[in-house]
């Protein structure tokens, strides 16, 4: 007779187990490099295996910034795979968050006959994450598409399932009513002050009613210029106009400026 | 290796009921022929008559001697060591890679598998001696097409060790062997009473190469793997009775098809047979390849070329065929194919790999290159690759897109956002400040900058792979803020000559 003691732990320890409030029963996963949002997520950090829906619109609100922290700890050890992205990726600016550019490949869209790139099409798209997470081969794959239906997100998070790649899904935020199979949903908005409010719209385990706010690395700070313009230097006569508009504050907002 | 239907198979997707003929009889016939009663040796016009629907067709030497070329180069992958029988079959040294392929019985269902997937039947036989496994492959296919009257599906043939061969030999009927030794002399020996191999061989030696000549003795002596004793002394004795197999230096291997081919799925189903050749030709070479083209020859247009380039050097024909299907999967055919050459190009030395010595230490079993050629594949070869830091200042020139990324470190000294706009997007100007457009309309809040980025004077006017190089330009970036707080690389363009003046957005701090 063998003790069932051991088995149930083991039962206990399976990633598709759900235990209520104890959501971080041993997932796999990799630290996304903000502690408010590691204290949120199950497994402590953003899974791997399994795809993560993050809907935002447009670009420029630190969707990527959010990333950086998980994408440089994967790159260290694994590849980067970057399917479609909306913008052209700017190499020095990867570099210098410490990405490794060796290790990311990039699937971008054809150059339509008109010289203006396309949109790769929704069904390669699909197909090119697919083989990525089926392969095992990328540490991460990163993918944007405004097309992806819920469809293609049961198929992809099906794909990713046996894998050991992080899967992030970019998608606009209409599709944050609509159901979805990836285990992780999170809605990304930002804030003032810089910040990048993130409110988990779907996880293993309890909802979260409230929206974190991160805080992120962000240009401006790292600029002493702005500082300057604080203590009341003006520099440059060139472009006299936009330096008296730039905002007496490190926190700018439009009403100071109206 | 026997190849009985060697004739018929050199045909792939030949259409069943089918027959090859030779000087007015048939010579082989395939299954649905022979159970409609079809039979070799007989006259086409019965055989006709009695299988309407048989396709009867020419024997083509040269198409057998490319079939067998190609097999020998497949049969590459278990050993460098073989001999074509022409006409027939493989003779495979294998004694010296038993360990490599896990022990004689892998080996074997390996090596006959391996035949019949490409479509051909074979019947193997193992012995110690090549023309001993040569003589038991073709006792056993001639038993089977007395029994069953058939040509003869191919089937494991026996496989005898170094002890049991001379009685497995000495039971051989001789007037199996009519092909192999002549059928004269199988006559004679008959006359006085030999019907079995054992039996001629107890015959002194002497005396029966004087009546049946010395060719039939010596092959017997090599069967036996005697060159003394009561057989004689026969002088020097090769191991094998035809010459070694020589790999060709260049691999080019063409394939003409039976039927003119006009869908993607009967193309990669007869390229088939090229790519197992090639994937052996490459083991024997100790090599892999970065590039090989197949080239699909139409009746009057020029020959349709379709390369197939792979990420690292490659040597496995599973991961060939992958790269094949997707590239025949999107291409459009201009006319049927008649035949098909496959060529392989930049050839490089690739050792083989080290297995690991314990269980699951191989995580990554085809790892990112061959996903990156699959998705080349099918995508096309510029939309995937890596980035590389180029050493310009002007923001369209710093990044550089290459079919693989390269590291380096950049430490710029302003920030630079990670997203960047192809062409610059025009923004409006109100009261001398940039707006932003949709969605959420508003002046931009400046909040760092000017970073005046200048001069390229170097190469205005240029142009460089279709696309007008960026030239000069005098720019001063701002870091701003939108009212719906999103962060924007934007500048204002300071060329007083320059027809688009003000504003325009170029990046996004994503």
């Amino acid at each position: 007779m063998v003790n069932p003691a051991p088995q149930f732990a083991e039962l206990l320890a399976r990633p598709d187990i759900w235990r209520g409030r104890c959501a971080e029963a041993a997932l796999p996963a990799v630290a996304s490099g903000h502690a408010a949002l590691d204290a949120e997520l199950p497994g402590r950090g953003w899974p791997r295996g399994a795809v993560t829906e993050l809907l935002c619109d447009g670009a420029g609100q630190g969707e990527l910034g959010l990333l950086l922290p998980a994408l440089r700890q994967l790159g260290t050890t694994g590849w980067l795979l970057f399917i479609a992205p909306t913008y052209a990726l700017h190499a020095p600016a990867w570099a210098a968050a410490g990405v490794p550019l060796d290790k990311l490949v990039v699937v971008r869209s054809p150059l339509s006959a008109m010289g203006r790139r396309a949109k790769l099409d929704a069904l390669n798209l699909l197909w090119a994450a697919e083989q990525a997470l089926r392969s095992d081969a990328p540490a991460a794959v990163v993918c944007w598409s405004a097309q992806a239906d819920a469809r293609a997100v049961r198929r992809l998070q099906a794909a990713a399932a046996p894998s050991h790649a992080a899967m992030f899904l970019f998608r606009p935020r209409c599709h944050a009513a609509h159901a979805s199979a990836a285990p992780l949903r999170l809605a990304l908005m930002s804030g003032t002050d810089g910040a990048l409010d993130v409110s988990i719209l779907k996880r293993r385990g309890p909802p979260l009613g409230r929206a974190l706010s991160l805080t992120l690395p962000r240009p401006a700070l790292w600029r002493p210029y702005v500082q300057d313009v604080r203590h009341g230097v003006t520099h440059g006569s060139t472009l006299a106009r936009g330096a008296s508009a730039a905002p007496a504050a490190r926190r700018p907002s439009p009403a100071t400026l109206a | 290796m026997r190849l009985p239907r060697l004739p018929l198979d050199a045909h792939p997707q030949l259409r069943s009921p089918s027959a090859i003929v030779e000087r007015g009889r048939v010579l082989v016939c395939d299954e649905d022929a022979a159970r409609e009663g079809v039979r070799s040796g007989m006259r086409p016009a019965l055989a006709r008559s009695l299988a309407p629907s048989v396709t009867l067709l020419p024997r083509a030497p040269a198409r057998e001697a490319a079939a067998l070329a190609a097999l020998a180069c497949w049969a590459g992958r278990y050993t460098p060591r073989l001999c074509i029988v022409p006409q027939a079959g493989l003779l495979l040294e294998i004694g010296g890679c038993l360990r490599l392929f896990g022990g004689l019985e892998n080996l074997r269902r390996k090596v006959s598998d391996g035949v019949r997937e490409q479509g051909y039947a074979a019947r193997v036989a193992v012995a110690t001696r090549a023309t001993a496994a040569w003589w038991l492959a073709q006792a056993g296919e001639a038993a089977q097409r007395g029994e069953g009257g058939k040509g003869g599906k191919g089937g494991e043939g026996p496989c005898v060790d170094r002890a049991a061969l001379p009685a497995a030999l000495d039971a051989l009927p001789l007037a199996r062997l009519a092909d192999e030794l002549s059928p004269a002399c199988v006559a004679r020996l008959a006359g006085f009473g030999v019907h079995t191999l054992g039996a001629a061989r107890r015959l002194p030696s002497a005396g029966l190469a004087r009546r049946i000549g010395m060719a039939a003795v010596r092959a017997m002596a090599r069967a036996y793997g005697r060159t003394g004793g009561d057989m004689g002394d026969l002088g020097d004795e090769q191991v094998a009775p035809y010459a070694e197999f020589v790999f060709p230096q260049r691999f080019s291997l063409s394939l003409e098809l039976p039927a003119p081919a006009e869908n993607a799925v009967a193309l990669l189903f007869a390229s088939g047979r090229l790519v197992q050749a090639l994937a052996g030709w490459l083991a024997v070479r100790q090599a892999g390849m970065q590039e090989c083209v197949l080239h699909l020859e139409h009746r009057r247009l020029p020959a349709t070329r379709l390369p197939l380039r792979f990420a690292e050097a490659v040597r496995e024909a599973a991961r060939i065929t992958a790269i094949l299907r997707e590239r025949l999967a999107t291409l459009a055919l201009v006319a049927p194919v008649e035949s098909l050459t496959l060529e392989a190009e930049a050839i490089v030395a690739l050792p083989g790999k080290s297995r690991a010595l314990f269980a699951g230490e191989s995580a990554d079993p085809e790892g990112m290159p061959a996903l990156i050629e699959r998705l080349r594949a099918r995508l096309g070869e510029a939309q995937v690759g890596g980035l590389v830091l180029q050493a310009d200042h002007r923001p369209e020139c710093a990044t550089r897109w290459a079919p693989q990324g390269e590291g380096g470190v950049a430490s710029p000294s302003s920030p630079r956002p990670l997203c960047l706009l192809e062409t610059p997007q025009a923004l409006s100007e109100k009261n001398g400040r940039p707006q932003y457009h949709d969605p959420c309309p508003g002046p931009l809040v400046l909040l760092a900058g000017p970073e005046r980025i200048e001069s390229g004077w170097w190469d205005a006017g240029e142009c460089e792979g279709g696309a007008e190089s960026v030239g000069d330009l005098r720019r001063d970036y701002f870091v701003a803020l939108s009212a719906d707080q999103r962060w924007l690389w934007i500048y204002r363009e300071c060329r007083a000559s320059s027809d688009r003046a003000g504003w325009f957005l170029h990046g996004w701090f994503a």
